[in-house]
């Protein structure tokens, strides 16, 4: 399997684009047709296999500008200075090396080009100025000569001035330290620290604290050297953990934000992630509509199909007995919700009511009204303007007043008793705490007996519901189904239910 | 594809070359749809293509069918579309004219026969004949899969069509085969056809049928492509002009429109001002053919009342 590309897959699964196995297979063989030599071909190529929509396209685009930024991949590479101050000689090895092995294997050898040249360019201009002792004032001049060869794996691997070697290291810790799961940027330095010390950090100080002691003009020297080249190490570390944190943790971060929003209660979202929920809310609404927008039934209507009638009564000697009709009816759900809306549950409302019409592909007949003391139809004003507009506008008009469920129900029946029938499913949102007010249970009873299912959806955890106010025990007795209702998740279940149950 | 003619092969060898065979047709691309055929040509994989409507994306395919010069099957989707109009239908008129017909000759069928069972096994012999290819009439997909000389399967506006249908169209584009219950599983003949569909995202297509093919989004191509593509197919267009016009169907891109002018609404202009003998574009001419460009009033009003300084800004 190829390394560079599954884990550029694994880079476009974080950035949320959906990639199936068959889908992998499908960039292999495109990669194989194309190459990596030519980066725009590839790009253009791996854009038509892997992202599937408009928004997934511009994804990809970032995601692949991010991984592939080497500059060329394969031979045509310069050779580049070396991180050393000395090693000229080493350096056309040293980019052959670099060059040849990095379309082979490593994503990470290969998104390390770019900082790795910055890194030789910065040292580049040292060696113009050795004796100016850019980074250390203190440094004393020894002059070139020869140097004793280091003891510790770490110092043997920089002086050797192999940067495929380093790179493959460098990685190899990486992995160790489990870097793909790197999550906030606050981990970066931690990260850093790690691979450091995975790489051989420790021995490494020592070492260099030795030589620097030492009274030998080569070890001295070498310790110089060593000291200048972990410093480069250093700052190749922290450029690699930068690049991978971008690539899998910006995802991993979003990811988890979702996730914990779906789980924490509605009323405790603040207003700043308000904007996000929407997101979540509407693709969670997708799913559901994907799942449930398929569910037709073969109706006894309409044309008559010739063609196939003619077909399935061969058997009876061509006489026209079993006939098929041409039409194909979807069944949709007829949705009345009612949402208190008074301070205590109004943010419930806005997320359900968010939900709801999220859904209007596969439930267009939703009617929703909104209370506190007196009940009105909004319908209209969802339909008017957009769903933000309309939950505050919503709000704004219904919200204030003491709550009366009482009231609140004799108004829905005056609207629109007639209209319930053994299609309709009423959803009720609400804490039911009632005010010590009268609970109108005979109009829940009237409503139970007409409607197909009568939901309510309590935003309070269930060891609430039967103290103090709450009429919730009346109102259980007249319910298909009761439950508690906070998170999208709960949401979430509980509309999927609906939509299975009744179509 | 061994018995590729060789013209086709140097066709098919590069990106590049695949590019400049569809220039030649007239076909002015940029390197994203070329590679998407040249993708499609060798990983015999459909390629599901989207974009707003006119730019090209049908085009696309019939001009791919002259490149290759492949006979193109074209198949319009539409609500309530189903297997009976679009893999294969038997041919029941024929069916029950042999049915009668035989019932007369019956008898001399099981002359001599001993026994029901001998009768049987008799009736069993000619039985599935009803079934057979003869009376098969295929259609599209179907004829598709037949072609001896492989074929261009045109599927237009994909997302028309229903759910039902689409997973109807899994099998075809994933191994090149249908099945038919009566006669079992027909594979293409030779060589698989190379299917090209369109969707114009009415509704987003299912994701087992998005993961079967190439993504192709074709875009409002940029000002120099646009200009190209002008100066192939209307070539007696003057210079001035055709830059001019290009600027300003540009600019009207940005504009807030109900239905923003495409490729084809932008031929069809410079078609419109050539007729005219236009040299430049002058407010006048301009406003009185809008509404080949525009297909909204309220766009043709909205426009309208800025063309002094659009056209000015064409000036300058």
């Amino acid at each position: 399997m190829d390394r560079t590309l599954t884990q550029f897959i694994r880079a476009l699964r974080n950035a949320d684009i959906r990639i199936s196995t068959a889908e992998t297979l499908d960039a292999l063989s495109v990669v194989e047709l194309v190459g990596y030599e030519d980066r725009g071909a590839l790009k253009r190529a791996l854009a038509l296999a892997l992202p599937k929509t408009a928004d997934e396209k511009v994804a990809f685009d970032h995601c692949f500008e991010q991984f592939f930024t080497f500059d060329d991949v394969r031979g045509a590479r310069q050779p580049e200075p070396s991180p050393s101050a000395e090693g000229d000689e080493s350096d056309e090895q040293d980019g052959e090396g670099a060059g040849g092995n990095s379309a082979g294997a490593g994503g990470e050898r290969d998104s390390q080009g770019g900082p790795a040249d910055k890194g030789g360019k910065k040292k580049k201009q040292k060696n113009k100025a050795p004796i100016e002792g850019l980074d250390d004032a203190v440094e004393e001049d020894l002059g070139p000569g020869p140097m004793s060869t280091p003891a510790s794996a770490l110092g043997e691997l920089l002086m050797q001035n192999s940067r495929v070697e380093l790179t493959m290291a460098m990685a190899a810790a990486g992995e160790a330290v489990d870097l793909q799961e790197i999550q906030v940027f606050t981990q970066k330095g931690l990260y850093t620290r790690r691979i450091m010390d995975g790489m051989g950090l420790a021995e490494l100080n020592r070492e260099i604290s030795d030589l620097r002691e030492s009274r030998q003009v080569p070890d001295r020297r070498l310790g110089q050297e060593l000291k200048q080249r972990r410093e480069w190490l250093r700052e190749q570390v922290r450029d690699y953990v930068e690049r991978q944190f971008l690539l899998h943790a910006d995802a991993t971060g979003h990811r988890l934000r979702e996730e914990l929003l779906r789980r924490v209660k509605l009323s405790n979202i603040e207003q700043r992630n308000f904007r996000l929920i929407q997101e979540v809310v509407f693709k969670m609404a997708k799913k559901l509509a994907s799942l449930h927008s398929r569910r037709k039934k073969v109706f006894k209507r309409g044309a008559l199909n010739v063609p196939r009638t003619l077909r399935h009564n061969m058997a009876y000697d061509g006489a026209i007995f079993d006939l098929h009709w041409k039409s194909i009816k979807i069944d949709r759900p007829k949705v009345f919700a009612i949402c208190d809306v008074s301070g205590s549950v109004a943010n419930y409302a806005r997320f359900m009511l968010m939900f709801l019409y999220s859904l209007e592909e596969v439930m267009p007949k939703v009617r929703s009204f909104a209370f506190s003391s007196d009940l009105a139809e909004v319908t209209d004003l969802f339909e008017r303007n957009k769903i933000e507009d309309a939950i505050a506008k919503t709000l704004r008009d219904y919200a204030g007043g003491s709550t009366d469920y009482g009231q609140a129900l004799q108004d829905f029946r005056k609207q629109c008793l007639d209209d319930i029938d053994n299609r309709t499913t009423i959803i009720i949102l609400g804490d039911a705490r009632n005010n010590f007010g009268d609970p109108r249970t005979d109009i829940m009873k009237e409503l139970y007996d007409r409607c197909k299912r009568l939901i309510w959806l309590n935003p309070e955890s269930r060891s609430g519901w039967f103290t103090g106010d709450s009429e919730m025990r009346k109102y259980i007795a007249y319910s298909h189904q009761a439950e508690e209702c906070n998170s999208l998740v709960h949401l979430e279940r509980i509309v999927g239910n609906l939509l299975r149950t009744v179509q | 594809m061994a018995d590729l003619n060789a013209d086709t092969t140097a066709l098919t060898a590069s990106v590049g070359s695949i590019k400049a065979g569809l220039e030649s047709h007239r076909y002015i691309c940029s390197d994203q749809i070329a590679t998407a055929v040249f993708l499609a040509f060798h990983l015999r994989k459909p390629i599901l293509i989207e974009g707003p409507p006119g730019v090209g994306k049908t085009e696309l395919a019939k001009t791919a069918a002259t490149l290759f010069d492949l006979p193109l099957i074209r198949l319009q989707c539409y609500e309530g579309l189903d297997e009976a109009k679009a893999i294969y239908e038997w041919k029941y008129g024929k069916q029950l004219l042999y049915t009668q017909v035989l019932k007369e000759t019956l008898d001399e069928v099981l002359e001599g026969a001993k026994g029901f069972r001998e009768s049987v096994q008799r009736l069993h012999e000619f039985g599935d004949i009803f079934f057979s290819e003869e009376f098969l009439e295929p259609r599209p997909l179907l004829k598709a899969l037949k072609s001896e000389t492989g074929c261009i399967l045109l599927l237009d506006e994909i997302d028309k069509s229903d759910h039902e249908f689409e997973s109807l169209l899994l099998e075809m584009l994933s191994d090149f085969q249908v099945s038919i219950p009566e006669i079992g599983t027909i594979k293409a003949v030779r060589e698989p056809p190379l299917v090209f569909l369109t969707s114009n995202n009415t509704r987003e297509i299912s994701d087992a049928l998005k993961r079967r093919c190439l993504h192709l989004y074709i875009p409002f191509p940029d000002a120099e492509l646009e200009q190209r593509i002008i100066h192939a197919r209307v070539p007696e267009i003057p210079p001035e002009l055709e830059r001019q016009l290009v600027q300003f169907i540009q600019s009207l891109r940005d504009m807030d429109l109900k239905k923003v002018p495409a490729i084809s609404e932008t031929i069809d202009w410079a078609r419109t001002l050539v007729l005219l003998h236009a040299e430049s574009l002058d407010p006048k001419m301009v406003r009185e053919t809008l509404n080949v460009i525009l297909k909204f009033q309220e766009d043709i009003e909205a426009v309208g009342s800025e063309l002094t300084s659009l056209l000015h800004k064409l000036k300058g």
